[in-house]
Parts: structure tokens; C-alpha cells; sequence
């Protein structure tokens, strides 16, 4: 190991080191960064209340928390997770620090509207955290009418205004996005060279801005019906409490895919690059990002299959619901395809992409289940969504987070992380969790409910076993956040491309500087050229490796 | 630079979608109900302000075609008459919050504001509740949206005089003047939807 | 006048026609026709706003695609929320 004090060349880090220069910067990898710290804040605490479910859990009747303290604990895990973790997760971290370096641009189209977005983000944060600290909602994450708007003691109002707020900081990033990747691409990159990364962004940009404003409005008519009393949603007026769950899913069925494409992006980068090998597929790769959000749209009411809609509605979002799930399965293939035949290396980012693409598999196999309509009529409302929706979003986007933050911490760090310390993690958190999550697809079929704050004994044992493992998944999440800030101090130097890998973003230094790229880069290269045979990897810009 | 104003038209553009979609919820809302209860959203479209509604409309349009001369000019350089465009804009539209508050305060003294006073004798007592809901929001949103078009117009109408803006660049003036159209188009749709319905009944 | 210009004011008077013309119409006892009727005036104005006054006109097809896509979108949520409203037995609730 290299001493502790090594000089990095000029590079964004040790630009200037006033705290303005930082929260004022228009540099995006600072904004990154900035985000990177906000996120993972939320991230342990919503953490914090999934913990307390668990351990709560592990009795029948309850033990821990009273009822009114686990409502508000699940509430306040979902709200915490999907908008102030997973939804900003890859997009405002990776996605702000490598956009513009993998397309060969000095920054985004709008550096201002970049800090500003995450200034709305913490000011999103800062108010639901009042919220929370004032005794927070028991709603549910999903504000139901007509309890959110009639029934529920808590701050509602304030609860939805913090998530109204926080829609606008997602919808300034994917703005920056959109333009950003139509405009301001490097000589050379066309459309049909652009890393599968920079698509997965631009797919999920789109969504976001098409869905988030349905959300916003849902939020206001919930707010101004709580507030004056009437509203749209209240059967007494002749209104419709399902008008709510129609607008609110609109846009929440799209955020999971918010969720999941940039994961996708980042789990193609990865396998192509430990697998030395080019992607198998690359335009249908590319439709199917588009196909995902595109359909994403269309698949809203399978949350509602119970809840009254019509039969004929159930029947075409059931269609809707199998449709989408076509794109998803080939991207499964073709990244099995990819690593057919390739140069494996097992490295900690490597071990984070098998993870993904067989417990997103997994995840998405038992979406399947639950989007026939006869099956969903058993299982919805138990157990068994909620394993199916975490071993997406937590065994895929969350493994696809933690692949991509080891692969590009030496891009962003200028040092490396310890290797064997990173591949215990993955290990660890792969194991942690199915066994925290595994256990509840059991539960569900058995007919355990969600959202209750006891339950049968003879279910104890899944749950036992289900809590178990999440304390060891917890474990696996610490890990990192020890062994990184210990890279810091004292990792190797890392070299600009340590992996050898194709993109652009390795032709800068690590870390780069402050503008990214002495001169614009020209490109003359696909994204994915590894030749498995001959060990010679061609970067976008020509430089020739092996 | 040219570049620079490309990405920043084409954001805005972006933006207007999400605006789109915003007031979509809203509608959708409109949409169902008035299906639902199609004889008490007409009689409740009947007692809307009719003569308000139509002059605020003649208004916004009118505000839009001096917005779209205030583009014209910026792009030739009349600085003077570029000031005067937009002032004439911001203008046209205070105009239209005067006349909505005027229509606002008829509403309460009708009692006719969900929340706050509603009553109504008619046996479509509670459609006519929730379309006035929904009127309060579709315009008081769109009411929202404006206030702030008028705030940035008048800005706009400031760095003019003060000669911030060439043919070379006049892209504040563009992608305000795109904004100011898009609030003038919600208009276009709510006037129908509030206030034509059900006048040759009743 | 220059040509741009007088684009300008033919666009304003045809929207002060078809604002005088969707009044006028909307007391003619059409039945079901009057909101399609007032919706389609409604679009033809909307119509002469995006080409004329926002430019779409003279802009480029990425712009179109743009502003294609909140209407698309619109539409979506619309047609898929009315499987549900077209066809559901409870809906509107009777006393």
C-alpha cells in the first residue's frame, strides 16, 4: 500500500475547498457527490425503520412497537426508500458524475439547474423529516383515500408536500438529462454509440418526466382534500376513492422502473467489462430500455386488480402487466448471452452483476405470478409482493448500486478499493439477502398480510429466519461504508483506466478535472470493444489496449 | 451561443411536457366525473361567469399574440418596442387575475366555494360540489401558473429596456414567451370544459 | 407589415373568431355533439398557439416529438383509466 499522503494531480476533488465552491458548484461531479452524501443518509434511515420491523417481527404478537408506531415504521421505510434512496439513487449520483464524461462533454446543459435539484432535494428531505419527527403517517407509502385524506391522525399534508417537492428535483435532473445526452455528445458519438449506461439514463430520464407530474397532482388533490374536507376522492360527494390509486399508480408503477433501468445501464457496463467480451445484442438492448418505459406505462392497474376496478380493466392491464415483462426477459438473455464464452473476472463490481441478473430474474419471474389476475386475488396484499418487489428493487437496483459504486470508485476517488474486503460484501449481502427475503415469497403463499403488526404463530419461523437474515444484510450494507472511507485514507492510487475498460469516462484521469476533458474527445469506437479472443480492447476514443 | 440557446429551448420544451401531464391528473379527475354526473356538472357549468370567462380568454390570447410580437421584435432588435411587448403582457395578464378575482368573489358571495361555504338547493347538489372543486383547482392552478409567468415576464420586460437582449441572443425572451403560450393553452381548454357546458339546456 | 408579422395577426383574429364561434355554438342545443363540437374549436385553437405563436412550425422534429409526447401521454392516462371507468358496475355509486 502507497503512503498517505500522495499527490493527485489538479482534478475536481482539490479544485478549490471552500464549503461555497462545494454547495454552490456547477461542477457535476461535485453535485454528485453532494447527492451521493444525501442519499446515503436516507439510505440508513430508512434502514433504521426496516430494522425495526424486523426486529419486531420476530414475535407473533408483537412485541416491539404498538400498533400506531409499525404503521408509521413501514410508512416511513417506503417513503424514505423509494423516493429518497432508490428513485435518486443511480440517476443523481452515477448518472450526475458520468453522463457527461462517458458522452465526451465538460458538463451537463444546465450546471445551476443540477445544485439547485439537489438544494430541492434536501429541502424535500428536510421536510419530510419534520414530518417524521413530528410523529410522522401511518398511511402507508401508497396514501390511500379515503384514509389519507379523512382518517388519518399525522402530518399527511406535510408528508405529500415533502414527496411534491422532491418530484421537482427529479424532474430538473431528467431535464438536465434529456438535453444534456440529445446535445452535447462528443464528435463522433452517435446514437447507436452510445454505452448501453447513457441509454439506461436517457430511458429512465423520460419516464421520470412523464410520470412524476401525475404524481404531483395526486399529492395536491389529496392535500386540498384533506384540507378543505371535499374533494374528488370522497364517496360521500359521488366521488371516487379509486380516481386516487388510478393517478397514484400512473406514476408509481413507472417509478419502479425509474428504479430499475439506470440499474440495467449500470449491469451492462459491468458484465461487458469482466466478461471482456462486447454485448450480446446491443440494439435490441437498446429497444429494450425503450420498450420497459414505454410499457411501464401501461401496466398501472395490476396494483388495483382487488381493489374494484372493472374485470374487463383487470383483464387488459394482466395483458399490459406479461407484455412488459418481454424486454426485461431479453435483456436476461442477452447479458447471459454476453457472458457465454467470455473472460470472466470475479472482481467485487463482477460479483454485484450475477447478483442482479438472478435475483432481478427471480423478482421478475414472481411479477409474472402476481399480474394473473386468479393468482393475485390470493397473494396481493401479502408476503409475496413484497419479496417480489425487493428482490428487484433491493436485489437488483440496490446490488446494481453497489456494482457500479465499486466500479467507478476509482474514477471518482483516484483510489481503489480493497478488493477482498469488497467480494466478502457482495458475497455477504447476496446471502443476507435471500435470506431475509426468500422466507417471505413462503410467507405470502401461506397468506401472511403486509402491514401487520402481528401475525399467526406458525408463521414465526419464515420470520425468524426472514429477520436473521436481514441483520446479516445489514451488516453487508455497513461493510462498505468502513472499507470505502478507508480507501480514502489509504487505498492504492488508482491508475485512469484501471479496468481496462472502453468507455470514455476511463480516458479521463482518476479523478478527473475540473473540466473533464483537456480537449473535446473524438470518437471513434462502439462502446463495447472487447475482443474475447484476441485479449485487445479498442476505447471509444481508439486507444488501444492489449 | 447558439448551442446554449438550442438546449435551453429545447428544456423548456421538455418542461411543458411535465406541465402537460401535471394538469392531465386534473382532468382525468373532470373527465370521470363529468361522464358520471353529466346533468349536475351542466347545471353547475351554468352558473359559471360566462361573461368574465369569455373576456379573460380574449385577454389571454391576446397576451399571447403581443408575447409572440415581443419574440418578433427581440429578434429584430427593436429594443424599445420589445419593453413595451412584454410590459403589455404582463400587463393583459393582471388583467386576467383582476377578473378572476372579481369571478372568485361572485363564487363566495354565491356560495358556491367547496370547503369554505358551499351550499347549493339543486338536487345535483353534490356534482355541482365536487365541479366546483375542480374548477377552483383547474383555475386556481392555472391562476398559480400565471402569477408566476407575470413575475418572470415583468423581469423579462426589465432586462429589456435595459438592453440586455440583442438578436444575437434573446433566448430569455423565447423560452418566456413558450412558457406564456403554454399557460394561454390550458386556458384554450379550460374555457369549454368550465364554462360552455350545458348552456343550450337548463 | 412583414410577412412574419402579419402571421402574427392573422393568428390572433382567427383566435378571436373561433373563441366568438365556440360561444356562439355552445348555445345551440347539439346534444352529446356540443362538447366534441367545443373541444374541436378548442384543439384548432390550440393548434395556431403551437405552430404559430410557440414556432413548432419552424421547428426542428425533435421539438414536434417533445410536444407530441405530453398529449400522448395525456391520452394514455385517459385510455387505460377508462377501461376501468367505461366498464365498471359500481361506478358512478347509486343511491
Amino acid at each position: 500500500m502507497t503512503a498517505v499522503s500522495i499527490h493527485l494531480p489538479d482534478n475536481y476533488l482539490v479544485e478549490e475547498q471552500t464549503i461555497g465552491s462545494w454547495i454552490f458548484t456547477h461542477d457535476h461531479k461535485r453535485v454528485a457527490l453532494l447527492f451521493f452524501a444525501s442519499i446515503t443518509f436516507f439510505f440508513f434511515i430508512g434502514g433504521f425503520a426496516a430494522t425495526l420491523i424486523r426486529v419486531h417481527l420476530v414475535t407473533p404478537q408483537g412485541d416491539l412497537l404498538q400498533p400506531d408506531i409499525y404503521n408509521r415504521m413501514f410508512t416511513m421505510h417506503g417513503i424514505v426508500m423509494v423516493w429518497f434512496f432508490l428513485i435518486p439513487s443511480i440517476p443523481t449520483t452515477m448518472g450526475n458524475f458520468l453522463v457527461p464524461l462517458m458522452i465526451g462533454a465538460h458538463d451537463l446543459a444546465f450546471p445551476r439547474l443540477n445544485i439547485a435539484s439537489w438544494h430541492v432535494f434536501n429541502l424535500s428531505g428536510f421536510v419530510l423529516l419534520y414530518a417524521l419527527f413530528m410523529g410522522g403517517i401511518d398511511t402507508g407509502w401508497t396514501f390511500y383515500t379515503p384514509f389519507s385524506t379523512a382518517y388519518a391522525n399525522g402530518y399527511v399534508i406535510l408528508a405529500v408536500v415533502a414527496v411534491f417537492i422532491n418530484g421537482f428535483s427529479t424532474i430538473m435532473t431528467a431535464l438536465n438529462f434529456v438535453v444534456t445526452i440529445h446535445r452535447l455528445r462528443a464528435p463522433g458519438m452517435y446514437w447507436t454509440r452510445l454505452p448501453l449506461f447513457i441509454w439506461a439514463i436517457y430511458a429512465t430520464s423520460a419516464v421520470m418526466l412523464l410520470a412524476t407530474p401525475v404524481l404531483a397532482m395526486s399529492l395536491v388533490l389529496i392535500a386540498l382534500e384533506r384540507l378543505l374536507g371535499v374533494g374528488v376522492f370522497d364517496p360521500a360527494l359521488g366521488g371516487d376513492p379509486l380516481l386516487f390509486q388510478h393517478l397514484f399508480w400512473f406514476y408509481s408503477h413507472p417509478a419502479v422502473y425509474i428504479m430499475i433501468l439506470p440499474a440495467m445501464g449500470v449491469v451492462s457496463e459491468l458484465v461487458t467489462c469482466f466478461a471482456r467480451k462486447r454485448i450480446f445484442g446491443y440494439t435490441g438492448m437498446t429497444y429494450a430500455l425503450l420498450a420497459i418505459a414505454v410499457f411501464g406505462f401501461l401496466v398501472w392497474g395490476h396494483h388495483m386488480f382487488t381493489a374494484g376496478i372493472s374485470l374487463y380493466s383487470g383483464i387488459v392491464f394482466s395483458l399490459m402487466s406479461f407484455l412488459v415483462a418481454v424486454p426485461s426477459a431479453i435483456k436476461v438473455f442477452n447479458w447471459t448471452a454476453t457472458l457465454h464464452k467470455g473472460s470472466i473476472a470475479f472482481d467485487a463490481p463482477m460479483l454485484y452483476a450475477l447478483g442482479f441478473i438472478g435475483l432481478f430474474t427471480m423478482g421478475g419471474l414472481t411479477g409474472l405470478v402476481v399480474a394473473t389476475l386468479g393468482l393475485d386475488v390470493h397473494l396481493t396484499d401479502t408476503y409475496f409482493v413484497i419479496a417480489h418487489f425487493h428482490y428487484i428493487m433491493v436485489g437488483g437496483a440496490v446490488s446494481a448500486y453497489f456494482g457500479g459504486l465499486h466500479y467507478w470508485w476509482p474514477k471518482i476517488t483516484g483510489r481503489m478499493y480493497p478488493e477482498i474486503w469488497a467480494r466478502g460484501a457482495a458475497i455477504l449481502m447476496f446471502l443476507g439477502f435471500n435470506l431475509t427475503f426468500f422466507p417471505q415469497f413462503i410467507l405470502g403463499y401461506l397468506g401472511m398480510p403486509r402491514r401487520y403488526y402481528a401475525y399467526a404463530p406458525e408463521w414465526q419461523v419464515w420470520n425468524v429466519l426472514s429477520s436473521a437474515g436481514a441483520s446479516i444484510l445489514a451488516f453487508a450494507y455497513l461493510l462498505p461504508l468502513f472499507y470505502l472511507t478507508w480507501s480514502l485514507l489509504r487505498g492504492s492510487r488508482a491508475a485512469p483506466n484501471p479496468w481496462q475498460a472502453t468507455g470514455l469516462e476511463w480516458q479521463a484521469e482518476s479523478p478527473p478535472p475540473k473540466d473533464n476533458f483537456l480537449r473535446t474527445p473524438t470518437v471513434t469506437a462502439g462502446p463495447y470493444e472487447y475482443d474475447a479472443a484476441t485479449g485487445v480492447t479498442i476505447a471509444q476514443n481508439g486507444t488501444v489496449y492489449g | 451561443m447558439p448551442q446554449q440557446a438550442e438546449a435551453a429551448t429545447l428544456g423548456i420544451w421538455v418542461f411543458l411536457a411535465t406541465e402537460v401531464l401535471f394538469f392531465s391528473g386534473m382532468l382525468l379527475a373532470y373527465a370521470v366525473l363529468r361522464k358520471a354526473y353529466p346533468a349536475g356538472f351542466a347545471e353547475a357549468s351554468r352558473e359559471t361567469k360566462i361573461v368574465i370567462g369569455t373576456i379573460n380568454t380574449a385577454v389571454l390570447l391576446t397576451s399571447s399574440a403581443t408575447m409572440a410580437w415581443a419574440v418578433h421584435a427581440a429578434e429584430a432588435g427593436h429594443r424599445r418596442l420589445l419593453a413595451w411587448l412584454l410590459a403589455a403582457t404582463a400587463a393583459l395578464g393582471l388583467v386576467f387575475l383582476a377578473l378572476k378575482g372579481v369571478e372568485y368573489s361572485q363564487e363566495y358571495d354565491e356560495h358556491l366555494v367547496p370547503g369554505l361555504n358551499f351550499s347549493s338547493a339543486s338536487p345535483h347538489e353534490h356534482a355541482i360540489e365536487l365541479f366546483y372543486f375542480l374548477y377552483f383547482g383547474l383555475t386556481g392552478i392555472h391562476a398559480l401558473h400565471l402569477t408566476i409567468g407575470i413575475v418572470v415576464v415583468a423581469v423579462v420586460a426589465v432586462r429589456a429596456w435595459r438592453a440586455a437582449f440583442a438578436p444575437a441572443y434573446y433566448t430569455p425572451v423565447e423560452i418566456t414567451g413558450l412558457y406564456w403560450h403554454f399557460v394561454d393553452l390550458v386556458w384554450i381548454f379550460l374555457y369549454p370544459l368550465i364554462y360552455l357546458n350545458g348552456r343550450s339546456g337548463g | 407589415m412583414s410577412k412574419a408579422l402579419r402571421h402574427l395577426a392573422l393568428a390572433w383574429l382567427g383566435l378571436v373568431l373561433l373563441l366568438v364561434l365556440t360561444l356562439g355554438l355552445s348555445y345551440l342545443p347539439l346534444g352529446s355533439a356540443n362538447i366534441v363540437v367545443a373541444l374541436t374549436i378548442a384543439m384548432a385553437k390550440g393548434v395556431i398557439v403551437v405552430l404559430i405563436f410557440m414556432k413548432l412550425a419552424h421547428s426542428p422534429p425533435l421539438t414536434w416529438i417533445f410536444a407530441g409526447a405530453g398529449l400522448f401521454w395525456l391520452a394514455l392516462l385517459f385510455g387505460l383509466s377508462f377501461t376501468d371507468y367505461a366498464t365498471r358496475a359500481g361506478f358512478p355509486p347509486q343511491p
